[in-house]
C-alpha cells in the first residue's frame, strides 16, 4: 500500500475519532451530571503524600540502599572509583563470559571507555552508527549491551534510561547481559525525584521511550518457580562510579 | 478450562469442578498465599501504607470525577506526540478498529503483551478470523494460549497449570520432548518468541496508566515482553480502558508505589516504561506508527452511579483475589468472566450490564471485607457485592430465602445493640447467617441468604469438611471488620430505605 493511500485512511480515521471524542466526553459529563470541564481542574492530591517529599538519604546511604535493592531483585551492583575501573570491569566481564559482540549506546561518555582498544577480539558496535543496518536485529544477537544510566533511584533500586537517536531502547533490552554505568551523582533517593523532572520539562521534552529497570528480566509463571532472563537480559550489572571525569 | 468445565453454566457448577481438582486448589492457594504475604511484607516495610492508599484513592477519585477533562487532554497530548488515537464504545468497535489497522498494514502476525482489555475483546479469535496470527508473549499467557484456555489469575494467568502439563504443551510446539524443568522451558520460550518478535508486523499492548498531561502511556511488567512489543514491531496498537488515566508523572509515583507492592510485593516491577508516541524521526527503534484505542465497553455505565463509580478506580493489581478466601478455594475460572475474584464478581456484571449475571457471580463471596482491606485504592468491593445482590432482589430475581436474609440484614443494622452483638461474632461471612430472625453461628453460612452460593453443587459433606478451613482463612486474613466499613454499610442501608424499589443500575 502506498503512503498516499495510507495517509488518506489515517486522516479519515482521525476525523472519525475527533467526532467520537466529542460524543465520548459529552457522554461522560452527562453521566457525571454536569457540564463539560474544559480547563484543568484543581488537583489537590497531586503526587505522593507531603511527608514523602522530605525524605532524602545522604549519598552513601543511597548507594547502600540501591545496591541492596538491586541485588535483592537478582541484579549485581559494583562500585568503582573512576572511568578506568569501569573500562576494566567491562573488559574483565567480557573475557570471563567470552562476549563476542558488545553493543553500546553511541554516547561520548562511553567512547571514553575505549572498549575497542581493550577488547580487540570482540566486535564492539555503537547504536545507530550506520543508517542501513537493522539495529534491532544487531541488538538481538549481541552478548553485552552497555548503557549510561540517565538517572537511578535508590529506594526502589531502579536505573532509568531515555531513548534518543544515539540511545536505542533495544540496547538495554535485547542483549543477554546488560551493563549500566551509573555515575553516583545521577542517583536520587526516590522515584518521584526523577518523575518530577518529566512533569517539569513537559511533553515536548519527553523521548519516545523512558524505561525504569530494576533487575534482570524475570517470571514466576511456571509453578511460582522464579526464572531469570525470560525475554530481557538475564544478567544485569549496575556499575556505580564515583567520578566519571 | 477443560470441556466439561467450560460447559458448566454457573459459578456453582464451575466451582464444583474447581473444588474437585486437587492440584488447582493447592496451586491457587500456594500462589495467592505467596503474593499475599509478599504484599504484606512490602507494604509494612514501606510504611504509612494507609496514607498511601488514601492518596491513591484520592488521585483516582479526582481523575474519574473529571474524566472528561483528563481523557480529552490525554487524547490531545498523545496526538501531539504523533500517536493515532481512536475511541471505541463497544468491544465490537475496538475489534473492528484493530482489524482495520492489521489489514491496512497487511499484517501476518501480531505479538501481544498481557492485556486484560484484550481478553475482554476476545481479540485473538478475531485476528485469527482474518488470517493474522496473534502470539501472546507473556510466559503465562503464552502457556494458556497454547492450551487454548483463559487466564485464571490477573497477575499469574497460568496459575492452574503444573510443570508437566506445561512441558507437554511446549514440547508439542518445539517438536521435541522438553523436560519439565523451568529454566529449560523458559529458555525454549525465549528463543521461540524472539523469532516471533522480530518477524511480527504489529505489537499490541494494554495500558496500566495513561498520563493526561503528556499523552504518555505506562506499562508495568517483569519479563520484558511488553518492552519488546513496544520496541521491535513497526506498528504498535495500545488497547486502553477509558479509565486508565492519571493526571501527571508525579501521580505515577503513587501508583508505582501501590501497584507492584500490592500485586507481587515488589518495590517496583523489573520494568516500568513510559511511552510517549511513536519513535522520533531519527530513532533507530520503537514503532513507526502508534495507535491508541480508548475503550468504553461498559465502563461509563458506572459513572454517576454512587454505588459503583469507584469500580473505575481499580488499578488491576489482583490483591483482592489473593486476599479472598473464596477465590483461594475455587480459582479464577469458576467466575466465568474475564476478571475473577472480588473485583471480577462486581466488574463482570457491571461491565456487561447483564442482570442474569448477577444470579451467581455476586454470591461467590463471603462478604468478609478482606478485599476492601487489601485494595490499594480502597474500593469498597464488599459494599458493592451487597448492592448487586440488593439490586437483584429489587429486580425480582432473588429467592425468598435471600429476601429474608435481606430483612435480617435490616434487622441487625437497624438495632444498635443487636448490631454490636453481631459484629462481635466476627466477619460478615458469619454475620450474614441470619435466618428467620435468628443467628445460627454453626452451620449458618451454608444456609443463609448469602450462603456462599457455590456450595449447593458440592457434596455437602465435603463442603462442611472444608468450611472450618475457609473460616480460619477468613479470620486470619481479615481480623475484625473496620468500623469504617460497618459505618458505610449502615449508611448505605439508610440510603436504600429512602430510595426503595428503584433500580438505577444497568
Amino acid at each position: 500500500m502506498g503512503n498516499h493511500a495510507d495517509g488518506g485512511w489515517l486522516s479519515q480515521l482521525e476525523e472519525r475519532s475527533r467526532k467520537k471524542q466529542e460524543l465520548f466526553m459529552d457522554g461522560i459529563a452527562a453521566k457525571l451530571g454536569r457540564d463539560r470541564v474544559r480547563s484543568a481542574p484543581e488537583h489537590p492530591f497531586r503526587g505522593a503524600p507531603d511527608f514523602w517529599h522530605e525524605f532524602q538519604w545522604p549519598l552513601e546511604e543511597k548507594i547502600t540502599q540501591f545496591t541492596a535493592n538491586f541485588e535483592a531483585a537478582g541484579g549485581h551492583a559494583v562500585r568503582v572509583s573512576n572511568r578506568e575501573e569501569v573500562s576494566r570491569f567491562i573488559r574483565d566481564k567480557a573475557l570471563e563470559m567470552s562476549a563476542a559482540t558488545i553493543l553500546r549506546q553511541r554516547e561520548e561518555a562511553l567512547d571514553l571507555l575505549e572498549l575497542e582498544e581493550s577488547l580487540p577480539e570482540a566486535m564492539i558496535l555503537s547504536w545507530n552508527e550506520a543508517a542501513d543496518t537493522d539495529w534491532r536485529a544487531v541488538a538481538a544477537k549481541a552478548d553485552f549491551g552497555v548503557v549510561m544510566a540517565d538517572y537511578a533511584a535508590a529506594y526502589t533500586g531502579s536505573i532509568t534510561v531515555k531513548s534518543a537517536p544515539h540511545k536505542g531502547r533495544s540496547v538495554s533490552l535485547l542483549p543477554t547481559v546488560l551493563i549500566a554505568v551509573i555515575p553516583v551523582d545521577r542517583m536520587y533517593t526516590r522515584l518521584g525525584e526523577i518523575l518530577f523532572q518529566f512533569d517539569q520539562g513537559g511533553r515536548e521534552q519527553l523521548p519516545a521511550g523512558i524505561h525504569f529497570i530494576s533487575g534482570p528480566s524475570r517470571s514466576a509463571d511456571i509453578e511460582n518457580d522464579l526464572t531469570i532472563g525470560v525475554h530481557g537480559p538475564g544478567i544485569v550489572y549496575a556499575v556505580l562510579v564515583d567520578s566519571y571525569e | 478450562m477443560n470441556t466439561a468445565e467450560s460447559k458448566a453454566h454457573s459459578v456453582k457448577e464451575r466451582a464444583g469442578y474447581a473444588l474437585n481438582n486437587e492440584f488447582l486448589r493447592n496451586a491457587v492457594k500456594f500462589t495467592t498465599e505467596r503474593l499475599r504475604l509478599g504484599k504484606k511484607l512490602a507494604s509494612e516495610e514501606h510504611g504509612n501504607w494507609d496514607e498511601w492508599r488514601e492518596r491513591g484513592r484520592q488521585i483516582r477519585l479526582h481523575t474519574i470525577a473529571h474524566l472528561d477533562y483528563y481523557l480529552n487532554e490525554f487524547a490531545e497530548q498523545a496526538r501531539a506526540n504523533g500517536a493515532h488515537v481512536h475511541f471505541a464504545e463497544t468491544a465490537e468497535e475496538a475489534v473492528a478498529l484493530s482489524l482495520q489497522i492489521a489489514e491496512h498494514k497487511s499484517a501476518k502476525s501480531v505479538v501481544k503483551s498481557k492485556s486484560m482489555v484484550s481478553e475482554e475483546l476476545h481479540l485473538n479469535k478475531a485476528l485469527d478470523s482474518i488470517g493474522v496470527e496473534a502470539v501472546e508473549t507473556d510466559l503465562g499467557e503464552y502457556i494458556i494460549q497454547l492450551a487454548d484456555e483463559t487466564p485464571s489469575h490477573i497477575i499469574i494467568p497460568a496459575i492452574h497449570k503444573n510443570r508437566y502439563q506445561i512441558a507437554e504443551l511446549l514440547s508439542e510446539e518445539a517438536g521435541e520432548t522438553l523436560p519439565p524443568d523451568t529454566a529449560i522451558m523458559a529458555g525454549f520460550v525465549r528463543m521461540k518468541l524472539r523469532e516471533k518478535f522480530l518477524e511480527a508486523d504489529i505489537g499490541m499492548t494494554g495500558c496500566n496508566f495513561a498520563i493526561a498531561e503528556t499523552g504518555s502511556m505506562v506499562l508495568f511488567e517483569n519479563e520484558g515482553n511488553a518492552r519488546m512489543v513496544t520496541t521491535v514491531p513497526k506498528t504498535q496498537i495500545t488497547l486502553m480502558g477509558m479509565e486508565r488515566i492519571i493526571p501527571s508523572w508525579a501521580d505515577l509515583e503513587v501508583m508505582a508505589t501501590l501497584l507492584p507492592r500490592s500485586a507481587t510485593g515488589q518495590k517496583l516491577t523489573v520494568y516500568m516504561s513510559g511511552i510517549s508516541g511513536p519513535k522520533r524521526e531519527l530513532d533507530a527503534d520503537g514503532p513507526d506508527e502508534m495507535h491508541i484505542i480508548i475503550i468504553d465497553n461498559g465502563r461509563s455505565l458506572q459513572l454517576g452511579d454512587p454505588e459503583f463509580q469507584e469500580l473505575l478506580n481499580c488499578i488491576r493489581c489482583g490483591a483482592c483475589l489473593n486476599a479472598c478466601p473464596v477465590y483461594r478455594h475455587i480459582g479464577g475460572h469458576a467466575y466465568g468472566g474475564t476478571y475473577s475474584g472480588p473485583i471480577g464478581a462486581v466488574l463482570t456484571p457491571a461491565l456487561n450490564k447483564n442482570v442474569a449475571e448477577w444470579d451467581d457471580i455476586a454470591n461467590a463471596s463471603s462478604l468478609c471485607g478482606a478485599c476492601y482491606e487489601a485494595c490499594p485504592v480502597k474500593i469498597p468491593l464488599h459494599d458493592m457485592l451487597v448492592s448487586l445482590r440488593r439490586r437483584k432482589i429489587e429486580a425480582g430475581r432473588g429467592d425468598k430465602l435471600e429476601a429474608m436474609g435481606m430483612k435480617g440484614f435490616s434487622a441487625i443494622m437497624g438495632n444498635a445493640k443487636r448490631y454490636r452483638s453481631v459484629v462481635s461474632l466476627g466477619k460478615w461471612g458469619q454475620k450474614f447467617v441470619v435466618r428467620n430472625g435468628e443467628i445460627r453461628t454453626r452451620i449458618g453460612p451454608l444456609k443463609g441468604w448469602n450462603s456462599y452460593r457455590v456450595t449447593p453443587s458440592l457434596p455437602k459433606q465435603s463442603f462442611r469438611d472444608r468450611w472450618p478451613e475457609m473460616e480460619r482463612d477468613i479470620r486470619r486474613t481479615s481480623g475484625q471488620m473496620e468500623p469504617e466499613i460497618a459505618n458505610r454499610l449502615k449508611e448505605r442501608l439508610q440510603q436504600q430505605k429512602s430510595r426503595k424499589g428503584e433500580d438505577s443500575h444497568g
